[in-house]
């Protein structure tokens, strides 16, 4: 067995990083697309030789300033607009979360088993079918084509909840807790001093998932608001591909080239984010299935 | 599990104290929900209240050319005889059962080989596979638009090389397939990655126990990773089929560009956008949504109930 | 007491992120909720006078708003685009369900007046200032911006349809242009039969142009009237539509024309290559091609214009497809003053001159279809034919008017459905009028109208 083990493993390992080689291709392929596409001009994008390849003049930077000063930079604002939206969504449903999370997880109390069951039955919600009724709720709070209709919405997070309360059960040990209050801390010192700390890969990998849900809305602000200003960047480059599809807005500046440069420069934000915050999120992204 | 295994203990312990910490154990409890509470009140205002109201929106009807009125249960007995829902319902419902295994198998083969290498390529692979999971779904559709474009994208100019014309992905032969792809590229990598950290929690002593036994790597993955990885799987599932269900950002942003092929009732939540935003009928549009989160609902919840195991909470 | 202090120290939080996120790209207006004077697309010019604000997407808006603001002391407008067509009125239509988040002036379709009167979204103009200018139109274009006595829009420009054919095609083929349906199809086969591209287009995305052929062969698909709101009459499977239905359905069948949805790249990408022989079409046509690259380069000169086929060449008919109105909504703060805007935005002349030489627009102003140097237009698109003489303005004053259902956005859609079916294969043209009956029947029951 120990001298059969290398020679069959060989074929096999060319086999995987065969399969592994298509899979990254596959995936990076409409990525590496958007690139080229940001470097071309209308009529190299619609007219030239390959989808995937460079051609015509490199067009990049004249894109991108294109991109910046269309309709006084309102590109610009959308991206603002996401950062804001995602940032106070995110931000807040992960402190709800996590608050919400440790008291279940740390705390006996009446109701907290139903609570709890209530809180796993509306994971299963469909958050998009809530979208229509809450758009009825908010025009008649006069609350709709505002910044608060798209990111209170976003403040809801059950599954995030779950997560920060399998994560705190496992992690904070009770004895650690009562070791505290023992100490003379209070409960909330208790939870900001000892508890906090130990969940912090959870708190991460909750914001990262709940930031990346508001970034990506599209149904939410699409249903919520009407001034493009508010628009969040899905919703404003929906507008250009609308426009667009239905010849092209009629200007100078060809919105598809736009559309392209601008998807290309709206991913690069999260995909920094996630590269640079890997060691945290990729161990808190197993909390929930571990159990 | 271990959650399941020391609560009766904990309940235990609490029970032999009781009488000396009442007071305590008030206060104890009152912590515990103001913990909870500002989540609840969210929880309150932007889920139960929007479910109670599309609920109550959903028992009156108004037509153009009438005023409101109560309509009872009508709408629901309209929505379950409507072509345009319960054509929409069949199709999300088809597409998760042909999606779903797709999507499952690929990112779990993806883990599986990912978790026996360790070098630099396969942390680089890691990555770029989840990558798409930053993309925001619109731009993600966007993209596939343009490669699947007949006049100008790289599918043609491939089967273009060899004679051939490329098949339109979004015609209405194809526009299953055209939309399985754009959700798989989106989705793959982030199951893989939680199916990943999965794989990475197992003991490894338990694959030198078996490697002991004689079993090879096929075995291992078969009879050891899968099984453990099962609560990963069950989790990575629910998410998938609750997404696919709403289906509504993908064909929403291909349609222009879908020569008709996405109707305005493609699926459920298209629907019922369609019908509250394009035809201002809120009541009908609450009805369906109400309807679509009760399927979903009960879809999942039958999903669970089959393969529940005992002691697992999801 | 929890809520409140929840929602304080939320709003703190946001007031500091949206400080932030001012700073951060250079202060572009405040970010609140009826800031509506700083979401413009244009400059303001006077900034002390009052703000109207206007949604559209004409090709050329933007000069036509600065030529509105630089002649303006007492209005100035704030112009965005909401979206083309479909998109602006979905969001109109969110905004008016909403009862806030619609703009003062809206541009819209003459098919869809009706479809937001119904719905009293719409000012009456006709005592503000539109009855005074109700001499500059013709009675059919006035028409479809009225119910009776009452005004809900300012006319701007029309659609009169005609057949843009490419030259090169016709040429290399050794056809003239057809003036009948009939002489359409032969010609088709003809070009098809010596391997020749497409004759013509049948996207599912034009249900509006295919409710013109209809009408040309003298179906009357709705009648409806504001003043009896509850009533409506539907013939969606009259002999005439069937006709026609089956008349495209065949086409499409015998591979005689393509079924790719218009105005699309893929679409422009076709035109553009020689892919479609002919291009059934409104006046505005031209302009929004132009603007996506055809007729530059290497298509330059290849296009010209020819009438309409007709059913029966003795009794020509003329109709319209598209063609839209600027209206004030009951949202404007200022209806007087919102009024004003509807009336002047695309009223003076260097505004028209722009946009009809610029083909984005058919005009309907009386003193712009009679001047002389409209008339006499060498179009260059056309390669100096002289469409308006020729072509669009006899289209243009035989059009009578229509009349529009409450609810055109949903029988579009379901026009629509119909087409990619046929063009699927999966139902012919007198199957699919008739489906299209039962379907729009139901539907004006459901929403409580009296079908007769």
């Amino acid at each position: 067995m120990a001298i059969a083990a290398p020679t069959a493993r060989k074929p096999r390992h060319v086999i995987t990083y065969v399969f592994l080689g298509i899979l990254v291709v596959y995936f990076l392929v409409p990525l590496w697309f958007l690139f080229v596409a940001s470097t071309k001009d209308a009529p190299s994008l619609f007219g030239g030789d390959s989808a995937l390849w460079f051609s015509g003049d490199f067009n990049l930077f004249t894109n991108l300033s294109n991109l910046v000063t269309y309709n006084d930079g309102i590109y610009l604002r959308w991206i603002g607009n996401s950062a804001l939206y995602a940032f106070i969504g995110g931000l807040g449903a992960t402190v709800l979360a996590v608050l919400a999370g440790y008291g279940f997880a740390k705390y006996r109390f009446r109701g907290r088993d139903l609570s709890f069951a209530i809180l796993l039955g509306s994971v299963m919600v469909p958050l998009t079918a809530l979208v229509i009724p809450t758009f009825v709720l908010f025009s008649e709070l006069g609350l709709t084509d505002t910044i608060w209709a798209v990111i209170l919405p976003s403040l809801l997070s059950p599954f995030g909840v779950y997560l920060m309360r399998v994560y705190a059960a496992e992690a904070v040990p009770d004895e650690l807790l009562d070791a505290a209050r023992v100490d003379g801390a209070g409960e909330f010192r208790t939870f900001f001093q000892v508890a906090l700390p130990l969940m912090r890969p959870a708190v991460v990998t909750v914001l990262l998932l709940s930031v990346v849900g508001t970034w990506n809305n599209y149904f939410l602000p699409l249903a919520m608001l009407s001034n493009s200003q508010l628009y969040p960047i899905t919703v404003g480059i929906g507008l250009w591909q609308g426009l667009a599809a239905q010849n092209n807005g009629g200007s100078g500046v060809s919105l598809w080239t736009l559309i392209i440069v601008g998807s290309l420069i709206s991913i690069i934000p999260l995909i920094v984010a996630f590269l640079s915050l890997q060691k945290y999120w990729q161990g808190g992204l197993a909390i929930g299935s571990l159990k | 599990m271990a959650e399941a295994a020391t609560a009766p203990l904990a309940t235990t312990k609490v029970r032999a104290a009781t009488r000396k910490r009442t007071a305590r154990e008030r206060r104890h409890s009152l912590t515990g929900w103001l913990f909870i509470a500002p989540f609840g009140v969210v929880f309150v205002v932007f889920l139960v209240t929007p479910l109670a109201y599309a609920f109550y929106l959903s028992l009156f009807s108004k037509g153009l050319a009438t005023g409101t009125a109560f309509a009872g249960i009508n709408n629901y007995v309209r929505a379950f005889t409507d072509p345009s829902f319960l054509k929409g319902v069949w199709f999300v419902v088809r597409f998760s059962i042909v999606l779903i295994p797709v999507q499952m198998l690929v990112s779990l083969a993806a883990a599986l080989v990912l978790d026996n290498l360790t070098n630099r390529f396969a942390r680089f692979a890691r990555l770029m596979i989840f990558l798409p999971y930053a993309v925001p779904a619109v731009i993600g559709a966007l993209m596939w638009g343009f490669l699947y474009s007949p006049s100008f994208g790289p599918l043609e100019q491939i089967f273009g090389a060899f004679g051939a014309d490329a098949p339109f992905l979004l015609s209405p032969d194809n526009i299953f397939y055209g939309l399985m792809n754009v959700v798989t590229w989106q989705w793959a990598g982030y199951y893989m990655i939680i199916i990943y950290a999965a794989l990475r929690g197992i003991d490894p002593t338990i694959y030198e126990a078996a490697k002991i036994d004689g079993a090879n790597s096929w075995q291992v993955a078969l009879r050891i990773k899968i099984p453990m990885v099962r609560s990963a799987l069950v989790l990575i599932l629910v998410f998938a089929l609750i997404g696919t269900l709403q289906f509504f950002t993908e064909p929403q942003v291909l349609g222009p560009v879908a020569n008709g092929t996405i109707t305005p009732d493609f699926t459920p939540n298209i629907y019922a956008f369609n019908l509250a935003f394009k035809y201002a009928q809120f009541n009908y549009a609450s009805a369906i949504s109400f309807s679509l989160g009760a399927i979903v609902f009960v879809g999942v919840y039958i999903f669970l109930f089959v393969t529940r195991k005992r002691g697992s909470v999801l | 007491m929890k809520k409140k202090s929840l929602v304080a120290g939320l709003s703190a939080i946001a007031i500091v992120a949206s400080l932030a996120a001012c700073s951060g790209d250079g202060g572009g207006g405040e970010g609140g909720s009826n800031a509506k004077p700083t979401n413009c697309t244009n400059k303001i010019v006077n900034a002390d006078a009052p703000v109207v604000s206007v949604w559209a997407w004409y090709p050329n808006m933007a000069t036509v708003v600065d030529n509105f603001n630089n002649d303006h002391d007492d209005v100035q407008v704030c112009w965005t685009v909401a979206g083309q067509g479909a998109d602006e009125y979905a969001k109109l239509q969110t905004a008016v369900s909403a009862g806030k988040g619609a703009p003062d002036v809206v541009m819209l379709e003459t098919d869809q007046l009706v479809g937001f009167e119904i719905q009293e979204a719409l000012v009456d103009i006709s005592d503000l200032g539109a009855n005074d200018v109700k001499k500059n139109f013709a009675e059919g274009s006035w028409g479809d911006v009225s119910q009776g006595d009452a005004v809900y829009a300012v006319p701007i420009d029309g659609g009169p349809m005609a057949m843009i054919y490419r030259k090169d095609i016709f040429e290399q083929y050794n056809i003239t242009p057809p003036t009948t349906w009939e002489e359409y199809e032969a010609a088709a086969q003809t070009v098809k039969d010596a391997g020749g591209p497409w004759f013509g287009n049948l996207g599912s995305n034009v249900p509006a142009a295919l409710t013109a052929l209809f009408q040309q062969n003298g179906a009357v698909p709705f009648d409806y009237d504001l003043a009896d709101p509850q009533k409506i009459s539907i013939n969606l499977d009259t002999p005439e539509i069937k006709e026609v239905m089956d008349y495209w359905a065949g086409l499409t069948e015998k591979g005689l024309i393509g079924t790719e949805d218009q105005f699309t790249t893929d679409y422009i990408a076709g035109v553009v290559g020689g892919k479609y022989a002919t291009y059934v079409s409104a006046a505005w046509a031209p302009g929004y091609l132009t603007g996506a690259g055809v007729g530059q380069g290497d298509d330059a000169g290849l296009f010209a214009v020819a009438p309409l086929p007709q059913w029966d060449a003795d009794n020509p008919v003329s109709v319209n497809w598209g063609g839209s109105a600027l209206a004030v909504t009951t949202q404007a703060s200022d209806k007087e003053l919102a009024a004003k805007v509807a009336l002047g935005l695309y009223a003076d002349e260097a505004s028209l001159t722009d946009g009809w030489k610029t083909q984005t627009i058919f005009p309907l102003n009386k003193d712009v279809l009679t001047s002389d140097e409209f008339v006499n237009n060498e179009v260059e698109f056309f390669g100096g034919q002289t469409a308006n003489k020729d072509i669009y303005i006899p289209a243009a004053d035989a059009y009578e008017g229509t009349t529009y259902s409450p609810f055109s956005v949903y029988y579009y859609a379901q026009l629509q459905a119909q087409l990619v079916k046929i063009a699927a294969g999966d139902v012919g043209g007198s199957q699919a009028a008739t489906d299209l009956q039962d379907i729009i029947v139901k539907y004006a029951q459901e929403q409580g109208f009296t079908v007769e």
